[in-house]
């Protein structure tokens, strides 16, 4: 094994043995869209009966934005770490290793799309047993346009949050600016209702939405019977590929550099 | 026969380095000779860290030339380069075997050789027996241990200290000193930059003295005590006149020079000169003599707080 390929996974194996012993992060990030479910997901099914929605079952409809719920939040608690390690010293220490900035951040932000794919997944198998999806490809070809989707996501959220924070100092203003940039994308991406019939404006905002196609993408793979109505997988992915790969790559441009004060 | 001059493992050559407005290397030109332990000795902002920060990222300055281990800077290097920063750099969520197995893969040894090399130095620095506690338990003085353990984990030919034990208590000073010299001397070079001038007297074999990012006298401890007019020689001599005082004032390398009666206080470039000519003076009249030698403390006051700048070598 190279040198380089042996620190990548030991910075790897690091973070996600990091994130496994911090359970306040293990957990919350899977279970505030676990609760949007239970809750939003059955008030809304029962409260306001949803005519719109094909199936009528809101809960099932939610799954595929709780999913993309539980990256964000995970991507944005994985990035956050990048500042821990900056804070404790750490970061230094990484940076005065014989490898390039870039592979210590690609180690790191790797390990933070392994553990948002894998929460991300548990939320839809521990949700999967309680709603109604159709499976129109059948459940192991849905499962895995599924993983597909959600690494694809992952990779795109690790860059965005990289990106912001390779270049804004505090946590306190990296989770701001996240916030900011990530939960409206989050409310007009059909994560908690269809776009189809919404107003032409965010209906605008809505196509040029990157998480729209991961919405759309998960819904295709599990809750949707058909394709009608939806966008359509080959055009999902397309997009979801083209953006992950041109975000993650923009958020390994700009690298920490080896300074007195670790910043 | 010709003394062969000792190559240097870190040469440093008019480098000039900014943050914004403020110039932290002003010209800065050093040579460290390889196998020595060398102090960098100057007041907080003087331009140490930044001089260790640049070597640790065996970074090419922006003006000027820096060689290390005799190699232009390239970031392979580094992996003959063991650092130990300001702050300690540890996750308190690791244990302390894996912090120095995640050191030992980043420096590119095995999972065999990392697991051995942390096991023997956790030994040296009094650590043995910890490798599976969390970082988080350990107190300040073992945390401070488990970095130099860290840095030297990867058996570095050059080893930057920035100062490597403060907040250490003494007793913890002196074993860390023994731990991190055992073996070391001319085999490592040590740049160890502090504040700590008993420290630097102690342990270094040569010293620079840096002011406003500009090296302001470099030498040995002994070398630059020597360059001062520092040493203090209190004499009791009988019957002593004014004539007497005024010959002595008029040496060559005298100073103050203060009479109470038959005391009589010199301050002296060297009192090795200075005594046996006195006595070639006063002979028998001179009932005692009393020498006061200066520290680097001293010669640290003189050259850094803005004195002409001067280089002291034998």
């Amino acid at each position: 094994m190279s040198a380089s390929v042996t620190a990548c996974t030991a910075l790897f194996v690091r973070d996600i043995r990091n994130v496994i012993r911090s359970r306040s992060q293990l957990y919350s990030s899977m279970f505030t869209p676990l609760l949007f479910l239970v809750f939003l997901g059955n008030g809304v099914s029962e409260g306001l009966q949803p005519s719109n929605l094909s199936a009528g079952n809101f809960t099932a409809y939610l799954v595929a934005g709780a999913v993309v719920m539980t990256s964000v939040f995970s991507s944005t608690f994985s990035s956050a770490a990048y500042y821990r390690d900056r804070d404790t010293g750490v970061l230094r220490m990484l940076l005065s290793s014989p490898h390039s900035p870039r592979l210590i951040i690609l180690g790191k932000s790797l390990a933070g799309v392994a553990i948002g794919l894998t929460q991300a997944l548990v939320v839809l198998l521990v949700a999967a047993p309680f709603v109604e999806f159709e499976w129109q490809y059948g459940i192991a070809r849905g499962l895995l346009i599924a993983i597909a989707t959600v690494l694809l996501l992952n990779l795109l959220l690790a860059g965005i949050a990289q990106a912001v924070a390779s270049r804004i100092q505090t946590m306190q203003g990296f989770h701001l600016v996240l916030n900011l940039l990530l939960f409206p994308l989050l409310f007009f991406s059909g994560a908690f209702f269809p776009i189809d019939d919404l107003p032409a404006w965010l209906g605008v905002l809505a196509r040029v939405n990157p998480l729209t196609y991961a919405v759309d993408a998960l819904q295709l793979a599990a809750y949707a019977d058909s394709s009608a109505d939806f966008i359509g997988l080959g055009i999902d992915f397309v997009v979801l590929t083209v953006l992950a790969v041109g975000v993650y790559a923009l958020g390994l441009a700009r690298m920490p550099k080896l300074t007195w004060s670790g910043q | 026969m010709p003394e062969t001059p000792v190559p240097a493992a870190i040469e440093a050559r008019d480098i000039v380095r900014s943050y914004g407005e403020r110039r932290a290397l002003d010209h800065f030109t050093l040579d460290v000779p390889a196998g020595s332990v060398f102090g960098l000795l100057g007041p907080n902002g003087s331009g140490k860290s930044t001089f260790i920060t640049l070597v640790a990222a065996a970074e090419q300055p922006p003006s000027g030339t820096l060689r290390i281990l005799g190699e232009q800077p390239h970031a392979a290097l580094r992996a003959r380069i063991g650092t130990v920063f300001q702050e300690n750099a540890q996750d308190p969520l690791m244990r302390v075997g894996e912090l120095l197995q995640l050191a030992g893969r980043l420096f590119g040894l095995s999972r065999k050789q990392a697991t051995a090399r942390a096991a023997e130095l956790l030994e040296v620095f009094g650590l043995g027996g910890r490798a599976n506690d969390p970082v988080s338990a350990l107190s300040g003085g073992m945390r401070r241990r488990l970095e130099m353990a860290r840095a030297l984990l990867h058996d570095p030919e050059l080893l930057l200290l920035d100062e490597p034990t403060t907040g250490v208590d003494p007793e913890e000073r002196r074993a860390l000193w023994d731990a991190l010299l055992h073996g070391a001397r001319g085999r490592r070079t040590i740049l160890l930059a502090t504040n700590d001038l008993a420290e630097a007297d102690e342990v270094c074999e040569q010293v620079a003295f840096i002011q406003a990012g500009r090296v302001v006298a470099t030498g040995t401890p002994e070398e630059l005590k020597r360059g001062l007019r520092r040493e203090a020689v209190r004499l009791t001599w009988e019957g002593v006149t004014d004539d007497e005082i005024s010959k002595i004032a008029a040496w060559p390398g005298t100073g103050d020079v203060t009479r109470s009666g038959n005391l009589v206080h010199v301050t002296v470039d060297d009192a090795s000169v200075f005594v046996p000519r006195v006595f070639e003076l006063g002979g028998h009249a001179i009932r005692s003599v009393t020498i006061e030698q200066s520290s680097l403390e001293d010669a640290y006051f003189q050259y850094v707080s803005g004195r002409t700048p001067r280089e002291v070598r034998a």
